[in-house]
Parts: C-alpha cells; sequence; structure tokens
C-alpha cells in the first residue's frame, strides 16, 4: 500500500530562504497589514514581520507557512515564485499593450441645463462657436483610428452632445466604415442628460449598436436642484429616458452616473433606492471633481474626504443589505477595486493605473479641435489651465500627440511605483497616479499624498473592503461576486 | 501706567510642539525624511543635527480639521510610529532589491527587447 513519506523527505522546506519584496502599513498597536508584489494581503504581527526580515521564520512554525504561500519568502534557489510573480504582475500591467482605447468627442459645449457642479463649464449660446465642425471630427477620426488599439471606444460627450446629433450621426458611420477596411472594432457610448432623447436617436442607437450613459443624481428634488434647467424638470427627463432607453435597446445598454454634493451626503439611501426603482444593476457613488464650474461655484469645497467616506461607507452598506435581500446589485468604484484586489486581471480604469492613464488610456478631442490628455484635462482648460492640452487636430498626429513632452513628463512624474509614500504604500497594486487630479489641487502632477484627497479615499474604501472581506462571510460572499 | 486689554482674545489652542532626538549612529536620516514626509499636513518636522544626535522637532499642524486632537505625546508616539516603520522599510528594501529587478526584469525584460528589435 503506497504512503506519504515522513516529512523529513520533502527537503526543499529546509532550504535557506530569502525575502520577496513586500509593502506593509502599521495598522494598530503591533499589528501590520502586508502586500506582497502583486497586492495580495496578509496580516502580521510586529514580532512575525521582524522574524520575516531577520529570516528567522522555520518550516513547521506557521509563519513560515503563512509568508511562503503569501509569496513574502521563497527558497533561495527556488526560481517559481520570483517567475509567478513576474507572470502576475505582467498580467495586472498588460493594459498597456492596448494603448489609447477609448477617444473622446466633444461634440458640442453648449447644454440646456445649467448644473453648479458643471465640470466642463458648458455654453448656452452661439452654435457656431461651440460645435464641433465636420471637419475636424474628421482629423480626430484620423487620429483615432492610428492609435494601436485593436478595439476602441468612441464616446461622445458635451455639453449635451445631442445638441449636434447630425455630426454624431456622421462621425458613426464614418467609423463604421473605417472600422470594416482597417479591421479595427469600434464601440460607441453617448453621454446624455436624456433631455433630448427621443424615437429618433434611440433608433439610432439601437441600429449602430450605441450604449446611452446618463447623470442620475437622486430623488427628484436632489437631482432637479443639482441639475437646473428651464422647466425644472431634469429629473422627470432623466428617469423617462432611462426606462425608454431600457424598453427600447435593453436593460444593459444604459447606464446612469451620479455626483454627490452637499445636499447628497445625508440621503444615500433614498438615493440608491432610486437607482433601484429604475431596475438599474448598480451605483456608482462618486465625489465631485475639482475642476470647471465645482470650483467656481465652491461647490468643491463643500465636503472633505471624511465626509465623503462616510457617505460612501453607508451606501456601500446599504447595497450589501438589497443584495442580502435578495436583489443583486453593484456599487461600481468598489468592483473594480474589488478586481484589483481579488484578481490579476488588467484594469485600465483610467484613475487606478500607475502609468496614468492620461494619453495612454484616453485622448479627448474638443469642439474646437483641441486635443487633451484626458476629460478632466479639457476640464481644467474651460478655467485657463492649458496643463493637459498636447495639441490640435488640424496640426498633430496620433506619435506627435503620445509622445509629446507634456504628456511624458506628466506620466512619468506621477509614477506611484517611485513616488514618496506611494512606493511603500501597502495599497500601491490596485492604486493610481491621477495627475490631473493633482496639478488641479496642488499644482503638481506628483501632488503631497498626505495632503491628497484622492489618496484618502483611495486608502479609505480598500480599508473598509478589506475590513468586509476579513470580518463579514455573508457580505465578503457578496463582494467576491462583484469581481468580474 | 495701566495697558489697553487686547481688543480680541487669541482663542486659538497654543501649538503642540515637542523635540524627538535620535542617536545618529544608530539612525538613518533618510528614514526620518521619510517619516516627516508621512507627517505632513498633521504636524511640520524640522531636523538638525546637534554634535551626535538627530533632533526632530515637531510642531503639530494648527488646523483642527488635519491635526485632530493631537496632546505632545500622541505626536512624539506617531512619530516615533513612523521612524519604526520607515527603518523597517529600509531593512526590507536592502534585502530585497535584487530580486525586485530579478521580477522585473522577468516581467517586462522582453518587451525591451522588443522594443529593440524593432527599432
Amino acid at each position: 500500500m503506497a504512503r506519504f513519506l515522513a516529512p523529513e523527505a520533502f527537503s526543499a522546506a529546509t532550504e535557506a530562504i530569502s525575502l520577496l519584496p513586500f509593502n506593509f502599513e502599521r495598522t494598530g498597536t503591533q499589528q501590520y497589514l502586508v502586500a506582497n508584489m502583486v497586492g495580495d494581503f496578509i496580516r502580521l504581527t510586529e514580532d512575525e514581520i521582524n522574524k520575516l526580515i531577520d529570516l528567522r521564520a522555520t518550516p513547521g512554525d506557521g509563519l513560515y507557512e503563512k509568508a511562503y504561500s503569501a509569496h513574502l519568502i521563497t527558497g533561495s534557489n527556488q526560481q517559481a515564485q520570483r517567475q509567478l510573480l513576474a507572470l502576475r504582475l505582467r498580467s495586472r500591467m498588460s493594459f498597456l499593450q492596448q494603448a489609447t482605447p477609448l477617444h473622446i468627442f466633444v461634440v458640442t459645449l453648449r447644454c440646456e441645463h445649467s448644473c453648479p457642479y458643471c465640470q466642463v463649464s458648458r455654453q448656452s449660446t452661439d452654435r457656431s462657436r461651440f460645435d464641433m465642425s465636420e471637419e475636424t471630427a474628421m482629423r480626430a477620426l484620423d487620429i483615432a483610428f492610428a492609435s494601436p488599439a485593436s478595439r476602441i471606444k468612441i464616446e461622445f460627450q458635451g455639453g449635451e452632445p445631442l445638441l449636434n446629433f447630425s455630426l454624431i450621426n456622421t462621425i458613426v458611420s464614418t467609423a463604421k466604415v473605417r472600422s470594416a477596411s482597417l479591421g479595427k472594432k469600434v464601440d460607441f457610448v453617448i453621454a446624455s442628460n436624456l433631455a433630448l432623447l427621443d424615437d429618433v436617436v434611440l433608433d439610432f442607437c439601437k441600429s449602430n449598436d450605441i450604449l446611452l450613459s446618463t447623470s442620475l443624481d437622486g430623488p427628484a428634488d436632489l437631482h432637479n436642484k443639482n441639475r437646473p434647467r428651464p422647466g425644472a424638470n431634469s429629473h422627470e427627463l432623466a428617469t423617462t429616458g432611462i426606462r425608454r432607453a431600457r424598453e427600447v435597446l435593453g436593460p444593459d445598454r444604459i447606464g446612469a452616473l451620479m455626483t454627490t454634493t452637499e445636499a447628497s451626503l445625508d440621503r444615500v439611501d433614498e438615493i440608491i433606492d432610486e437607482y433601484l426603482q429604475l431596475g438599474l444593476d448598480g451605483i456608482f457613488l462618486r465625489p465631485l471633481s475639482p475642476f470647471g464650474f465645482a470650483i467656481k461655484t465652491k461647490q468643491f469645497q463643500k465636503y472633505d474626504a471624511k465626509k465623503w467616506l462616510s457617505f460612501y461607507e453607508r451606501g456601500l452598506r446599504r447595497v450589501l443589505e438589497i443584495n442580502r435581500q435578495g436583489t443583486p446589485f453593484r456599487e461600481f468604484y468598489a468592483a473594480l477595486i474589488l478586481t484589483r484586489m481579488l484578481s490579476d486581471r488588467p484594469i485600465g480604469y483610467v484613475d487606478l493605473r500607475s502609468p496614468a492613464g492620461i494619453g495612454l488610456g484616453a485622448l479627448v478631442y474638443n469642439y474646437d479641435g483641441s486635443v487633451f490628455a484626458s476629460d478632466e484635462g479639457r476640464m481644467l482648460a474651460e478655467t485657463g489651465d492649458n496643463a493637459f492640452r498636447l495639441g490640435n487636430v488640424d496640426r498633430d498626429t496620433y506619435e506627435s500627440l503620445v509622445l509629446s513632452d507634456k504628456l511624458i513628463d506628466a506620466i512619468s512624474s506621477s509614477l506611484t511605483q517611485c513616488a514618496p509614500e506611494c512606493s511603500t504604500c501597502v495599497y500601491e497594486s490596485h492604486c493610481g497616479a491621477d495627475p490631473v487630479y493633482h496639478h488641479a489641487t496642488q499644482g503638481d502632477a506628483l501632488g503631497i499624498k498626505p495632503l491628497s484627497a484622492f489618496c484618502a479615499r483611495q486608502k479609505g474604501i480598500m480599508g473598509l473592503l478589506l475590513d468586509i472581506l476579513e470580518n463579514s462571510p455573508e457580505d465578503a460572499a457578496i463582494l467576491r461576486r462583484w469581481v468580474s | 501706567m495701566r495697558h489697553m486689554p487686547p481688543a480680541a482674545k487669541d482663542l486659538s489652542p497654543s501649538p503642540v510642539t515637542i523635540a524627538v532626538d535620535l542617536d545618529s549612529s544608530i539612525q538613518s536620516l533618510e528614514a526620518l525624511d521619510a517619516a516627516a514626509y508621512r507627517l505632513i499636513g498633521t504636524a511640520t518636522c524640522q531636523i538638525d543635527r546637534v554634535a551626535n544626535r538627530y533632533v526632530c522637532h515637531l510642531l503639530a499642524s494648527t488646523s483642527p480639521q488635519r491635526r485632530g486632537v493631537l496632546t505632545p505625546d500622541d505626536l512624539k508616539e506617531r512619530f516615533l510610529n513612523l521612524v519604526a516603520d520607515e527603518n523597517l522599510r529600509a531593512r526590507v528594501a536592502g534585502k530585497t532589491e535584487g530580486v525586485r529587478n530579478v521580477i522585473l526584469a522577468l516581467a517586462f525584460g522582453s518587451l525591451a527587447a522588443n522594443q529593440k528589435d524593432a527599432g
């Protein structure tokens, strides 16, 4: 009868060990949160972490097994763990192989809403001055199709892009012809407040497989306060549009985004319930961004990271409660971060990557032909800051934009992998650089992270998710299901 | 002569300050710098070298939002914990720099080779 050999026969465990790179953060008295090179987490005591660094862990002491399985130590002559970490790291960063998959066309800056938190500084008049011309759109398409990504997404933004629907029509039909001839797949999204949505637009979206993305800030009074328009009926138009789009295009062809204003802070349950009642499959709890009218009207300064985190935690716990009651419903930002934390899938989400997503993740073609490294970059330009304006469709090519000194400087100076505090942060593997945010708030693409609300929010959310994963089994199972 | 009473009373709490000194023969300046950086927003830290000691003058932020409720002992403990952690990070970095480079080369080295081929 075959028998297992005695433990001593497994000699690999007795060879000398060496340390693998890891980051850590003190979480309490003699307690540490530790992350290996690809962001797998483990908790260690101060005594354990010191034993590990001194290579005093030995097979059978529990610490050795814990550290070995967490890729914190390896056998000195073993290559497998190094190769595995390299493979996982390469997989996590492979979004870099698909450069610039997103191309945002600002087809008009005009809008019939007058939201005080508007980040793009919409205009209300002068069609000829604030609409993109067909000539500019065609040049922008040349650049978009020159990007290396094998599949690109063209997103129409504004102002309210449906105010220049004829140009959207032209761009879509031209892009489809080029897509067929170049063998490069193309997807389309229209980001609209849905106030101008009608059967013509819906038929067009259906026949061209176009996704709709809209804004919904919560119940009618909150939404209409945040998003004023003539008739004070923004909420009615948005919810009617969402229902209609779900009927005509299908339930998964429209998504909604909310923005948190000071008035939202005590109403997260109502906001989530509004999404639930409309049959949407989740919500993206978003803070205000420090751009455009959000700065001019001082909306951005009205709450800090601590207040927003408290809002977020209440919201996440409400979403989990909805799931426990049997309705699948996600918080999309948590789902993104969880996918980074619990898998090695390459997540190219612009705010959660380093090297940053500016230019390498997205290019923005403004109505006047200016090209920006990100949507937030063009928002800054609307208030006079051209730090992320890379060029113009009339004079530039894809290469000249992406290899411009301005873009390379911003990306290289903001790398979290070598930034103070970030490079040794326990959450680094799952975080991002966000140079536009730090430029806007601190005047520097890298930023001082102890003063950064972005950093505080990221750490707060990841700490909260880890706490739920470790201490609430039922909720942890729900969170694990969100990993796509 | 009697002095005029002040027009307004200064109600701001007196700033929390504290000096922490460490032996420069066993404590690296880099770790102190890194700890001081992590303290930004909570306190400022000015480091002076006095003979064989590093003297770290800590001044808590005057913004109550940033500082929270911080006593001199809290501030000292916070700073010393940060220094201890930075010392630990320096030990980890010292022992893993080589293997980190090996892993990065295994992960991305072929990309550099491809770039060379293409160029």
